[in-house]
């Protein structure tokens, strides 16, 4: 992840990384999460969202957090943290909720307990002087994460970069050199009971190997394993922070949800055995009219079985159950499908679970057979579609 | 084709847009070579007439937009990019889709004053419209953004001012270029500085340009951009040009199908204020990817034609990529490409498809051999930017939205959707005052709206329509009178003699062997039912053929001789290659009238007489007989209707169908079309067409119209302009080909369908369908327009749509009132539905020869059937 190529235009001397720290840094949060596979994350500065925005494709992610103490550099973008109209389309197994507060992180708020990673990129160097000094005692005493990492400019690096003068940015309280932050991180680290690695993104150019990288990174960790509930509780519990936004994502684990994936899985796969039914049906029919034996409207179809299928998932399913229970009958002008049979299609049966969920969920939004052991599609309309 | 006799749904309300299944996809060479063309652009425009004068966009009149720009390339070209365009919300489309600044009323002398009719009763409606109020005194202050150095990214643009939030302050709205404030700045021109992240000083010039008074042009897109902040802020997903609410989608399942309910809204300044109008919308969208649709369509259809089928189903759908909310349109199936295949990024480097998906948005394409979806970029990006590629999209990130044509055409599909999507007029009312108390209610949203100084009404704008005269039906010396609630009179004219017939001398009835008792059923009613019609008739010459379309054809070439007056084929099943070739053959190498019904609608002895029926009027029709007629108090009048038919698969031929009356009833049509290449919106060979249909008139008057007045449909939102620059010359200029001493008067009319107006009678504490004959000129038409609104039809279930009528050019003189109510009249002159229509019977005529031209024939129809209804 440090692999970035470091351009250095040669006449101007200036330094171009590619891509652009500002990507790298978020790259590096994402490896991360890759890696340790957190389920709650908050990023403290979070300011256009765009880190969150990123995070908010990792699978493994559940809670989400953005802390900013400009509300509207958060607002300018945060609707890109919303569902996307294909979150509702394929709602998704996990849960996710995004959740962006104003407030400071000189503050302590309980809406920020309990998380596995905490970012704070570019954070610490905007910080005015007491509020630094309060910043370690409410992230690695108070918020307590997992995971803390926190990255800062190198002020070594500097002298390399245009244009620079005193500070990269005008906001900037401070900027550090390499011992400084390692000093301030391992005070913390040890105050707190953390362990800390450093790293960093966008190498020196050759023969300045000394100045350390561009961003310097570093990585704590928690030793004591999380205890949570006890400490948390002599903890202040009044919110000092204010939701500006939320949005939580539809997930299978919401039973509005869950039902309509179901009753839409088992809808579509009775409608696939219904029409490969009456294809097969039909081949049957052709048949008899070339050998002009003539049809009267109101012809029952014998007890048809399916025995073959070309869809893998429907054979599969076959094998699994006993054949007795797997009949498929047309009655009248309706085709019976037996839910036991889709139950059996794999993907009905991860969605449900059990057989009784599978019943509870699609009774009342399916047409079922009296005794409510199997699927019926009507089949009025298929056929005057095939005459 | 629906069953022709069933498919009167049509000349209704509902008007189905009914979409091509038809033109053959071409070969994949064919449609690759197609990709790399830019779109045609509009033709040349000529200057418009000297009256005729065009306020700019995003300009207030009189006030110099930009300052001028440094003579830099790149400044250059955003200016002009502003110029052109003016502003948009990020991502928002830069088209005018309200017609804004095109006035055409101040051309016309006689409705300078006033635009109103004056008969009718009176009658109190409400329609979907919001008063917009601001502050006294209020007014919006533009800005001009110059950066030194230049900077090209909007995003940076954007952060670079917003640094300096003191100054400018919270409230404001910019797009790179323009700023937008409530407030004054101290200075005329301030000047700031900023610094990137590089450290590099930005200095910014912020210029006053103008102080916008609120019914400015420039006003109104600021409104609606702050309105679709608003949106944004209740949680609603903009999909296309509406805005939906995800959280309470209606979901049937049996078609896969989601239903969003959502809003259109648009704000713009009507006769007195500026409104909000809104209506309900709702989004079709499938829970399935087009992956999913594509092995579903494999599973069902043979190897060797699946390409083709896939292809005839998909390409010009819309689809919504899982991963942003974007939508495409899918213009083509790339089956040699796969989601392996590389691309170049923007930073210059080669990576593939899967791989870009899976580091940029996590996404897994599972399926590696699938193909991909190309999809033509409309739009430029940015000011002044280039035409991007086009876009490439993976099926299996891609989810279906709306319908296909098959969904289209499945009676059970449009139940089930109509079931929730056409909503009484208390429904829509309730629903879209739910618009209006999210505003209310959501503080955020108030709040934005209190920093701008603007708030919006709370309820439903009310005012009084007109309900015009019913008209009599004259058929054959008497006059019915109908019920003008239902706006029909099938009942009232039954057995009633016609006002002209063709008799039935020597017709052939072609049907298969399976339909033989089809075929005697219906020569034996129709036998039953033409007497009383006046209508003579022989025994039809019945021919049995094989059910294939070779059959079919060879019996024609060999059967329909010049003495056949009418060919009838009964069909087994609506396939569409089996009508398109019968049409085609008896449309252009055998000019016959043709009538086609399926066998299926003859099938129930109960419904037959009034199946037998509908065919014989529909068959005099064809033959050039006369059904009924309105009265018609001006004397030397020719109507004209024109309507055009867009072809949405490859190729995408647009067909215009023209017509024209060619007596003083109104009962008998010329017509002509026009086939024009891809993406021509407006008619472009009218000249001929109208020269043509004087010479017809002349033909059957001895004498040329003294006036004629065009009802001109399928005009596209955004292309009045266009349509007055361009069209209207060409109009005058051929009458003036006519002749030295000939100058008659001509009207043009913009018909639309499609507005977003909706209108409520309140009855007795109830709100309720206005009754056909409603008119509406006032208070929700357009000052800078002669337009008004009329309900001319019935619909039994859901809430009727109002047609809007655009008079954009008028030397006749005719009071506003007589407008309206001819234009009412001829509502009730389709032949094909014995009732009142939605649109004139001259649009709704050239619609379905535009549509029978554009769906079927794919070629200039035989000029020899131009004087009969042969399309019906």
């Amino acid at each position: 992840m440090v692999d970035a190529n470091l351009a250095k235009g040669e006449c101007t001397g200036t330094i171009k990384f590619t891509p652009p720290l500002y990507k790298q840094r978020y790259q590096f949060i994402k490896d991360l999460v890759n890696k340790y596979k957190p389920k709650k994350v908050a990023d403290l500065g979070c300011a256009d969202c765009s880190l969150l925005w990123m995070l908010k494709f990792c699978k493994c992610i559940e809670v989400l957090a953005g802390l900013d103490i400009c509300e509207n550099v958060m607002k300018e973008k945060m609707h890109r943290l919303s569902p996307l109209p294909g979150d509702y389309l394929q709602p998704s197994e996990r849960t996710l909720t995004v959740t962006l507060y104003h407030g400071s992180v000189a503050q302590k708020d309980p809406c920020m307990l309990g998380f596995d990673l905490i970012t704070c990129i570019e954070l610490i160097e905007h910080l005015e002087a007491t509020e630094l000094e309060k910043f370690p005692e409410v992230v690695f005493g108070f918020m307590a994460p997992a995971m803390v990492v926190i990255s800062t400019p190198n002020s070594e690096f500097n002298p390399l970069l245009p244009g620079v003068t005193l500070f990269r940015h005008p906001d900037h309280k401070f900027e550090w050199d390499q011992a400084q932050f390692q000093s301030w991180a391992l005070d913390a680290a040890g105050c707190y009971d953390y362990t800390v690695e450093f790293t960093g993104l966008g190498a020196p150019p050759p023969g300045a190997e000394d100045v350390g990288f561009c961003t310097q990174i570093s990585v704590f960790r928690r030793k004591y394993p999380n205890t949570g509930e006890p400490i948390n509780l002599e903890k202040p519990t009044e919110n000092s922070y204010r939701t500006i936004f939320k949005a939580v994502y539809p997930s299978l684990k919401d039973e509005k949800y869950l039902q309509n994936a179901v009753v839409s899985e088992v809808i579509n796969t009775a409608q696939i055995i219904t029409r490969r039914l009456l294809d097969s049906f039909n081949s049957v029919y052709k048949e008899h009219s070339n050998g002009l034996v003539e049809m009267k409207p109101d012809f029952q179809l014998p007890r048809y079985f399916m025995r073959h299928s070309k869809n893998p998932s429907l054979a599969e399913g076959e094998k699994l159950a006993d054949d007795r229970n797997m009949e498929t009958y047309v009655s009248g002008n309706a085709v019976y499908i037996p839910l036991i049979k889709i139950f059996s299609i794999p993907k009905v049966n991860k969605l449900c679970g059990t057989f009784e969920n599978l019943s509870k969920l699609i009774t009342g939004k399916v047409a079922l057979s009296n005794d409510g052991s199997a699927v019926v599609i009507s089949t009025e309309h298929e056929e005057k579609e095939n005459e | 084709m629906t069953g022709r006799a069933r498919a009167r749904g049509r000349a209704r309300g509902q008007v189905l847009h009914t979409t091509s299944l038809a033109a053959a996809v071409g070969p994949p060479g064919f449609q690759s070579q197609q990709l790399g063309q830019p779109r045609l652009q509009l033709q040349p425009q000529p200057p418009p007439p000297a009256e005729g004068e065009y306020v700019g966009r995003g300009h207030p009149k009189g006030i110099p937009a930009v300052p001028e720009p440094p003579s830099e390339a790149g400044k250059l070209q955003i200016s002009a990019g502003f110029q052109e365009l003016s502003l948009g919300e990020r991502g928002g489309r830069r088209r005018d889709f309200h017609d804004l600044g095109v006035n055409t009323r101040q051309a016309i002398e006689h409705v300078k004053e006033s635009k109103t009719g004056t008969s009718g009763a009176i009658i109190k409606l409400s329609t979907n419209h919001f008063r917009l109020t601001s502050r006294p005194q209020w007014a919006l202050y533009q800005y001009h953004i110059n950066y030194n150095p230049q900077m090209e990214a909007r995003r940076l643009r954007s952060a670079l001012l917003f640094q300096h939030e003191e100054l400018i302050g919270r409230t404001r709205v910019f797009d790179g270029t323009t700023l937008f404030l409530p407030k004054k700045l101290e200075n005329k021109v301030t000047e700031v500085c900023s610094q990137t992240r590089n450290g590099e000083t930005v200095k910014i010039t912020i210029t006053l340009t103008s102080e916008l008074p609120p019914t400015s042009p420039t006003c109104l897109q600021f409104y609606n951009i702050i309105f679709r902040r608003l949106l944004k802020m209740m949680n609603l997903q903009q999909i296309g040009r509406n805005y939906y609410n995800p959280n309470d989608p209606i979901s049937i399942p049996n078609h896969r199908v989601i239903i969003w309910p959502g809003f259109t809204t648009s704000i713009l300044q009507y006769e007195t204020s500026i409104m909000l109008c809104t209506d309900v919308s709702h989004k079709v969208l499938r829970s399935e990817t087009v992956l999913d649709f594509m092995y579903n369509l494999y599973s069902q259809v043979e190897e060797q034609r699946f390409r083709d089928i896939c292809a005839k189903e998909l390409i010009g759908l819309i689809v919504l990529t899982k991963y942003n909310n974007k939508t495409y349109r899918v213009d083509d199936i790339d089956w040699d490409a796969n989601p392996r295949c590389t691309f170049k990024k923007a930073d210059g480097s080669e990576i593939s498809y899967v791989d870009y998906y899976r580091m940029q948005y996590n996404q897994e394409i599972t399926d590696l051999n699938q193909p991909v979806l190309v999809s033509q970029t409309k739009r430029k990006r940015g000011p002044g930017g280039v035409m991007p590629g086009p876009a490439v999209l993976i099926p299996e990130l891609c989810y279906l939205t709306g319908l296909t044509d098959k969904m289209r055409s499945d009676f059970n599909v449009m139940k089930d959707l109509s079931l929730h999507t056409r909503l009484t007029p208390e429904r829509r009312e309730r629903e879209v005052g739910k618009l209006i108390n999210y505003i209310q209610q959501d503080d955020s949203v108030q709040k934005e709206l209190r920093d701008w100084g603007l708030s919006f009404d709370s309820r439903l704008l009310s005012f009084t329509g007109r309900v015009i005269q019913a008209e009599k039906i004259h058929q054959s010396g008497r006059a019915f009178e109908y019920n003008p609630q239902f706006a029909d009179w099938s009942k009232e004219t039954r057995g009633a003699p016609l006002i002209s017939v063709k008799p039935l001398d020597n017709w052939l009835l072609v049907y298969t062997r399976r339909n033989y008792d089809a075929a005697n059923a219906l020569v034996q009613n129709l036998f039953k039912v033409t007497p009383s019609m006046g209508i003579r008739m022989n025994k039809a010459i019945m021919i049995e053929v094989e059910d294939r379309t070779e059959a079919y054809l060879r019996t024609l070439k060999q059967k329909v001789t010049s003495d056949i007056q009418i060919v009838v084929c009964l069909l087994s099943s609506n396939r569409k290659d089996k009508y398109d070739a019968i049409k085609k053959y008896l449309c252009t190498d055998c000019p016959t009238p043709s009538q086609c019904v399926i066998a299926r609608t003859l099938s129930k002895p109960q419904t037959i007489m009034a199946i037998a029926t509908k065919i014989a009027l529909q068959m005099n029709c064809k033959m050039g007989g006369e059904l009924w007629s309105v009265e018609i108090p001006l004397k030397q009048l020719m109507i004209v209707g024109i309507d055009c038919y867009h072809d949405n698969t490859a190729g995408r031929r647009s067909v215009a169908g023209f017509v024209a009356s060619l007596n003083q009833g109104m009962t008998r049509w010329f017509s002509r079309c026009i086939l024009q290449d891809r993406g021509q919106e407006l008619v472009d060979e009218l000249k001929v067409c109208l020269q043509a249909a004087l010479r017809a008139w002349f033909n059957c008057n001895q004498h040329l119209p003294s006036r004629i007045i065009v009802y001109r449909d399928g005009v596209g939102d955004g292309q009045l302009k266009t349509l007055f620059c361009y069209e209207v010359p060409q109009l005058l200029d051929c009458l003036k080909s006519v002749g030295k001493d000939y100058n008659p008067r001509l009207t043009v009319i913009v018909v639309k369908k499609r507005v977003n107006a909706r209108f409520f009678a309140q009855a007795g504490g109830k709100l309720q369908n206005p009754p056909p004959g409603t008119v509406i000129d006032v208070e929700v038409t357009r000052p800078e327009w002669y337009d008004f609104f009329i309900v001319s039809q019935a619909v039994r279930s859901g809430s009727v749509s109002p047609t809007h009528y655009n008079v954009i050019y008028d030397s006749s003189a005719l009071k506003p009132d007589h407008m309206q109510r001819l234009t009412y009249k001829l509502c009730h002159m389709y032949y094909n539905w014995p009732g009142v229509i939605r649109v004139p019977a001259p649009c709704q005529y050239a619609h379905k020869l535009a549509f029978l031209v554009g769906q079927s024939i794919h070629r200039e129809p035989n000029l020899s059937l131009s004087d009969r209804l042969y399309y019906l």
